[in-house]
């Protein structure tokens, strides 16, 4: 191991001499350049490595094929039905055509001056096997979503819809890059497909986002989280309230003269420094430790792995600073970060930057001024970038600009534009959109915490998230879990779940039938440990906290008119009671009842009781009073009543002994055997009153335990009446008024029905109607009407009759065989006798409506006709 | 009614009456008993119900501070009288009697029932104190004019009235004329108004009504314009600088300057006198703002002293709580450590250490208290300063302006020398005759010699300058007395205060110290 530490350093020297002679000679030969391009750890490949470390190597190169399983990429051709796919991804438009050999051109070139770079990843092959330049692979969409609308919602959308590939090679960009629209259908994707479209989603919305091939961290490459530690547990910090002194008052008092020592102070505090640093160190140690443990599964292709990823720069849409986007992950780094190695190139939609810049110090020294030729070559002229200013300095690099530039192209070219994007509209529809991760689920492991997400509705509880907290790395040792709950009825929200302690803290929205708040527990158990808070503002006894534990039951109010602020109620054993009865509940008896009361601004101080206590097993009362202003005591006065008989067998009513009071300002009236009766009956009464509310308060425990079960149990969903597509009420109604919708329609057809048309059909078409035609036409047309009314009549008398010969044949039949029958005979006939009643009653009423109507409706079908205008003109003159 | 008892002997509402009516409308069962045993304070009756006893005369009642309910109906009273002392009076029942006028009730503000039915009543007056009157009970009454009504209007609580059985109840528009004047009222002679009625009476009414409201209005408007302007007066004089925004100062010098104001006739003394007044009046104007914002810097000195004196307190406050509280806690322990202890020597320990430890709250408490005292004296000796400081640099700067008006009225009155004894001369040149026109001829009888002249103009100043002394005196008497007035009572208050924290403290740990003694006698009894 020495030996290669030794190597290690001088790898190290080596590497820092090339820093300082890039350093010394910026405009160095590409060829240079090129070899510093590629980050630190390409040197490695030239060390020799001792038998061991290979084997070493070959067993993790192993470890990681293991876990990259050998799935059927959708690169495979048959899954991808091409022939269906447009014309756009099959064959390249002639500017395309034009823009692929101005690509290659400049391809060639790069190649040439600099050898020792990697080619670049300009214009891979779509799903068609048809070369495509990247930047016409992105296609700029704003999407018709306002999660959408931020750059962290489209990459948290990206990063939860797609699920991640690893590259074929690792080492390299991949050959092929398909369309947006293929992976958004597929939902697969590499981290190239990722960046592309998280790219598009980005300049649809307004940023100034970039894809970026380059290089990144093993954990970076492989989406491995498990290092990080997840969001969700970093709890955010607390903003220090730094308190502004304030001015010092004009009259503010002297504090009182300090008398402790000094030196006493001194070396306390010198003492506690010391224990502070070591403790400091202490932790500074364990933190070393874990680091080490953490980083020793180096990688060994570290600097290799081709990454690519999404980078924002400032100054679009009020981002402040420049920024990476792990498209793989959503996570947003600074270009500072230790996981972006290196940056080969990057494009957006209009052009194709690649970097000149050197990598030696991973992303840190880059600088994304994207005008500036020296750091930044781009592919084509005139895109809208700014140019650098700075002429002088510009110069040479001008020059070399031109000669790149310059070699294939003709001056025209300088304002050739990038063609339009062959992919076609993305398209996300609602549904998927909702369900997000494939098939609706997505699991991502964290540093010791462990992530799953679920689209809403898809679990039949209503859970979306779960986040476990392991304390060990390995993920064995459950610390806590954390669910999330949506659209659920009871209004749960989140559920949090210590597994050490076993407490269960449910979180509600508002608008629980109880309106629960907070309800957190080890069992569901009544008479447990119990803590439940609740919507103040919804419960008319203005409770807004209960604690229980097996003994007491603390209660918390605020805003009552009464001004009760707590109670505390303590519990004594239950009372066996040997009662058949069991159905009648059996409370606990009650030890003691304290009741403590805000100010009641009303009272006078000295009447306003400011704690009261019961204490039940002993019959005494204490009463503690409110501090007046300006006062720092506070009244009280204690009851005490054992004593129901005197020696004599006389009844004791109130004796001065019974109750012993400090008053602060002692009234005169208080001092009467009268008011200290009055009160204590008063008491008494409320004691009653108080027991009672205990009582009811464990019920209502009770109750609210039974309902959270059967809310547990049935664990129904809510669904909004704006979600057509789940709400079944609002589909029925919807489907109803269509129904509704469509009938009206129809009846307005018939209403439009043209009496006169079969009767104008019969005479010649194309000529007019002579008066005589009109005439008869209208006499026609009447006379068809009333045989049709005729006829109806008739049908309806026709069946009238029927019935009623039938009904006669039927009580014929009955009087026959009347002694025959049997008692279900005689029912079946009553019940045929009433129905035939009632339908020759019906038949009688629409005969006797038929009759009176006729007449009108032909009245009104004449008056209609009189009115036609095919005809008026000519009856007119007629009448 | 009352018929019934005209045959009866008359009585008089004696002690011994009261005291049966209190002891039979007082607590009953237990209650009663412990009543009996010790008797019942008069102050401390609430109601008290003395219908049927035919009494002629309302008397003895002034015992009954706290009296909320009186019910005297059916008796022979033939004056309101008595009642003056209660003044906690809810709710006072006079039916069924022989009252004619409505009268003494007006010490009786917070009476919201008041029930007259069946009296002799001609006309609704003297009931203005009763503020908060909700139900008036005026039926079977002598009462005529529907013009009562109208005194009605200033009772803005007043729900409920019954007026039947007098004679204005049988004019027809008798409904509609009250509901139409009394838009507010809710019960009519005990039966509900509906608004249908309402709507009708107002519609009736209406013009007349209108009329009423807008003079009703105006007068509500300039009484109001009165308090603002008293308001602003009082704000002006808290500052010292009353009437000072204006020429009232200068007015005032003239307005018993009888010289003065012949002078001013004189040719070329107009325009002087009312350069002058423009020059005065914004020296005065100046000294009025000036004093306003002066008011304005005494009162946020005065805030603050107290905001941070209020400060000090409450903190020292809730030390003395928190001591208290301590202790408390504590002191129940060892209570009830006492109560359950049996050894002797141990009870005598036990408490022993108890009554250390009160000894020590006292300690500690007062030196709290101590503390307290020392910071707020310092507090308050600063404050003193610089209020006094700052009344000084007013009255300085007030003086001065003072000054700049003298000079002004020297100024002026030279000015006026010349002019009248130039006049003079004329008139002795016997040109003025035919200049002066009619009015000053009135004043020739000053242009007789040099003397004469010369007196009357200085008359005139003189007069000018002591009014301009005593509002200068005035101001700064008062504004120095102001301020001794504050600081006397700062000291006051502070001293009040700590007297009584003594006292409180003094009171508690003593009650302590007793309950502990009183535990030992009985254990030891034990």
């Amino acid at each position: 191991m020495e030996v290669l530490k030794e190597e290690e350093e001088e790898k190290e020297a080596a590497k820092q001499e090339a820093a300082a002679e890039t350093a010394a000679e910026p405009v160095a030969e590409p060829s240079e350049r090129g070899e510093m391009m590629q980050p630190q750890e390409v040197g490695r490949k030239g060390t020799i490595m001792t038998q061991e470390m290979l084997r070493d190597l070959e067993k993790k190169l192993l470890g990681i094929e293991i876990t990259v399983p050998e799935k059927p990429s959708i690169t495979t051709k048959d899954t991808i039905d091409i022939s269906k796919l447009p014309r756009s991804y099959q064959s390249n438009t002639p500017e395309e055509e034009h823009l692929l050999e101005v690509a290659d051109n400049f391809s060639r070139q790069y190649s040439h001056l600099c050898p020792d770079r990697v080619p670049l990843f300009l214009y891979p092959l779509n799903e068609c096997e048809v070369p495509k330049f990247v930047s016409t692979t992105i296609r700029p969409t704003l999407m018709p979503y306002p999660e959408l609308y931020n750059w962290d919602g489209c990459a948290q959308f990206v990063a939860d819809f797609l699920s991640m590939e690893p590259l074929p090679d690792p080492l390299k960009p991949p050959s092929h890059l398909y369309s947006s629209t293929m992976v958004l259908a597929y939902q697969k994707g590499n981290c190239f497909d990722f960046s592309t479209l998280l790219c598009s989603l980005l300049i649809g919305s307004g940023y100034d986002a970039y894809c970026v091939n380059g290089y990144g961290s093993q954990d970076l490459c492989l989406m491995d989280l498990t290092r990080e530690p997840c969001p969700l547990t970093v709890k955010p910090k607390e903003a220090l309230w730094e308190k502004e002194a304030e001015p010092p008052k004009k009259y503010a008092v002297r504090p009182p003269r300090d008398l402790t020592s000094r030196f006493e102070q001194e070396q306390e505090r010198k003492k506690q420094e010391k224990i502070k640093a070591e403790e400091e160190r202490r932790q500074r140690e364990e933190e070393e430790r874990l680091q080490e443990v953490d980083s020793t599964g180096t990688d060994p292709l570290h600097g290799l792995r081709v990454h690519s990823w999404v980078l924002v720069l400032s100054g679009k849409r009020e981002v402040p600073e420049s920024f990476f986007i792990d498209p793989l992950t959503a996570r947003s780094y600074s270009p500072q970060d230790d996981h972006f190695l290196g940056i080969e190139s990057l494009w957006n939609h209009k052009n194709y930057w690649i970097n000149m810049q050197d990598c030696w110090n991973c992303c840190k020294d880059l600088i994304f001024d994207l005008g500036d030729p020296v750091k930044w070559e781009y592919l084509l002229l005139g895109t809208d970038k700014p140019r650098l200013s700075m002429v002088e300095e510009e110069d040479d690099t001008l020059n070399e600009d031109y000669d790149i530039e310059n070699l294939g192209k003709e001056d025209e070219d300088k304002c050739f534009d990038m063609p339009h994007s062959w992919v076609e509209q993305l398209e996300i529809s609602p549904e998927v959109f909702e369900t997000r991760c494939p098939s609706g689920k997505k699991v991502i492991q964290y540093k010791k915490a462990k992530l799953e997400k679920w689209a809403p509705y898809l679990n039949s509880n209503g859970l979306v998230c779960r986040l476990s907290t392991y304390k060990d790395p390995e993920c064995t040792n459950i610390l806590e879990v954390k669910e999330w709950y949506q659209n659920r009825e009871d209004t749960l929200e989140l559920r949090h779940i210590n597994k050490v302690t076993g407490l269960i803290v449910d979180y509600f929205k508002p608008g629980h039938p109880q309106a629960l708040r907070v309800h957190s527990y080890t069992s569901m158990q009544p008479e447990m440990d119990r803590v439940m808070e609740f919507y103040k503002t919804v419960r008319v006894d203005g409770l807004i906290r209960r604690e229980e534990t097996p003994k007491t039951m603390t209660e918390y109010y605020e805003g009552r008119p009464d001004f009760l602020s707590y109670r505390l109620v303590n519990f004594g054993p239950r009372v066996k009671k040997i009662t058949l009865n069991s159905t009648e509940s059996n409370p606990r008896t009650v030890l003691k009842i304290t009741e403590r009361f805000f100010r009641n601004p009303a009272k006078p101080a000295d009447e306003d009781v400011a704690e009261r206590v019961f204490l039940i097993m002993e019959e005494r009362i204490q009463l503690r009073y409110h501090c007046r202003e300006n006062h720092i005591t506070a009244s009280k006065r204690e009851f005490l009543r054992r004593t129901e008989v005197d020696s004599k067998g006389n009844k004791i009513i109130m004796t001065p002994d019974m109750c012993s009071s400090f008053e602060v300002e002692p009234a005169e009236h208080t001092k009467k055997l009268l008011y200290q009766y009055e009160t204590m009956m008063q008491l008494k009464k409320e004691e009653k009153l108080c027991r009672h509310q205990a009582w009811e308060s464990e019920l209502e425990v009770l109750e609210i335990l039974k309902l959270r079960e059967e809310e547990e149990e049935a664990h129904t969903l809510t669904i909004s009446i704006y979600d057509t597509k789940r709400n079944e009420k609002s589909k029925e109604y919807r489907e109803a008024r269509e129904r509704v919708m469509h009938e009206e329609h129809l009846q307005q057809v018939e209403a439009q029905l043209d009496y006169l048309a079969p009767f104008l059909a019969q005479l010649p078409p194309g000529e007019k109607l002579t008066r005589w035609q009109a005439i008869h036409v209208k006499e026609e047309c009447l006379s068809d009407f009333k045989q049709r009314l005729i006829d109806k009549a008739n049908l309806i008398q026709a069946r009238f009759e029927k019935e009623t010969q039938e009904l006669q044949k039927k009580q014929q039949w009955y009087q026959e065989n009347q002694v025959t029958l049997t008692a279900e005979d005689e029912d079946l006939y009553l019940s045929y006798c009433s129905q035939a009643m009632f339908r020759i009653r019906i038949l009688e009423q629409r005969l006797n409506r038929h009759k009176e109507m006729a007449p009108l409706k032909y009245m009104a079908l004449e008056e209609k006709l009189c009115k036609d205008p095919r005809l008026a003109e000519l009856l007119k003159s007629f009448v | 009614m009352n018929r019934l008892y005209n045959s009866l002997e008359p009585r008089v509402m004696d002690d011994d009456m009261l005291k049966l009516a209190v002891g039979e409308q007082g607590p009953q069962e237990e209650a009663g008993l412990l009543a009996r045993q010790e008797g019942i304070l008069f102050k401390d009756v609430l109601s008290l119900q003395l219908d049927f006893q035919n009494i002629l005369r309302i008397d003895n009642l002034w015992q009954f501070e706290n009296l909320r309910k009186l019910q005297l109906d059916n008796n022979v009273i033939e004056r309101i009288e008595g009642l003056e002392k209660l003044t906690h009076l809810i709710w006072l029942d006079l039916s069924f009697n022989n009252i004619e006028a409505i009268e003494g009730l007006d010490t009786l503000v917070n009476l919201e029932d008041l029930s007259l039915f069946n009296n002799r009543i001609s006309k609704i007056d003297s009931l203005d104190a009763l503020v908060k009157l909700q139900v008036l009970s005026l039926g079977n009454n002598h009462i005529g004019n529907m013009m009562n009504i109208i005194y009605l209007r200033q009772f803005k609580n007043l729900r409920a009235l019954s007026l039947s059985g007098n004679p204005i109840a049988e004019a027809e528009d008798y409904n509609m004329f009250i509901l139409a004047y009394l838009p507010d009222l809710v019960y009519l002679d005990s039966r509900h108004i509906d608004d249908h009625m309402k709507g009708l009476a107002e519609l009736k009414h209406q013009f007349s009504i209108d009329e009423l409201k807008h003079r009703e209005n105006l007068i509500q408007a300039r009484l109001e314009d009165e308090q603002a302007r008293q308001e602003e007066l009082e704000e002006h004089k808290a500052a010292f600088v009353e009437h000072l925004n204006g020429p009232f100062l200068f007015d005032s010098m003239y307005a018993e300057d009888v010289e003065g104001n012949k002078l001013a006739c004189l040719h070329g003394a107009g325009e002087l006198l009312e350069a002058y007044k423009d020059k005065f009046v914004v020296i005065c104007v100046n000294i009025f703002e000036y004093g306003l914002k002066q008011q304005e810097k005494r009162k946020v000195e005065l805030d603050t002293f107290n905001e941070c004196v209020q400060e000090a307190i409450q903190e020292n406050q809730g030390q003395g709580k928190c001591r208290i509280a301590e202790f408390e806690e504590k002191h129940l322990l060892s209570l009830s450590a006492i109560r359950d202890e049996s050894e002797l020597s141990n009870l005598e320990k036990k408490i022993a250490e108890c009554s250390k430890d009160i000894s020590e709250l006292f300690n500690t408490l007062m030196t709290l208290e101590m503390q307290l005292v020392e910071q707020l004296e310092e507090t308050i000796n600063m404050f003193e300063r610089n209020i006094i400081d700052l009344v000084g640099l007013f009255i300085e700067n007030v003086q001065s302006l003072m000054a700049q008006c003298r000079d002004l009225e020297n100024h002026h009155h030279e000015k006026l020398l010349e002019i009248a004894i130039s006049a003079l001369e004329k008139t002795v040149k016997g040109e003025m005759e035919e200049e002066l026109p009619d009015e000053v001829r009135a004043v020739s009888g000053l242009f007789v010699d040099k003397d004469t002249v010369v007196n009357a103009v200085g008359s005139s100043h003189d007069i000018h300058l002591l009014k301009i002394d005593n509002r200068e005196d005035e101001l700064v008497t008062r504004v120095n007395s102001w301020c001794t007035h504050l600081v006397d009572k700062i000291h006051k208050d502070e001293i009040m205060r700590n007297r009584r924290r003594v006292k409180e403290i003094n009171q508690y740990v003593d009650h302590m110290q007793n309950e502990l003694d009183n535990l030992e006698c009985s254990d030891i009894i034990d």
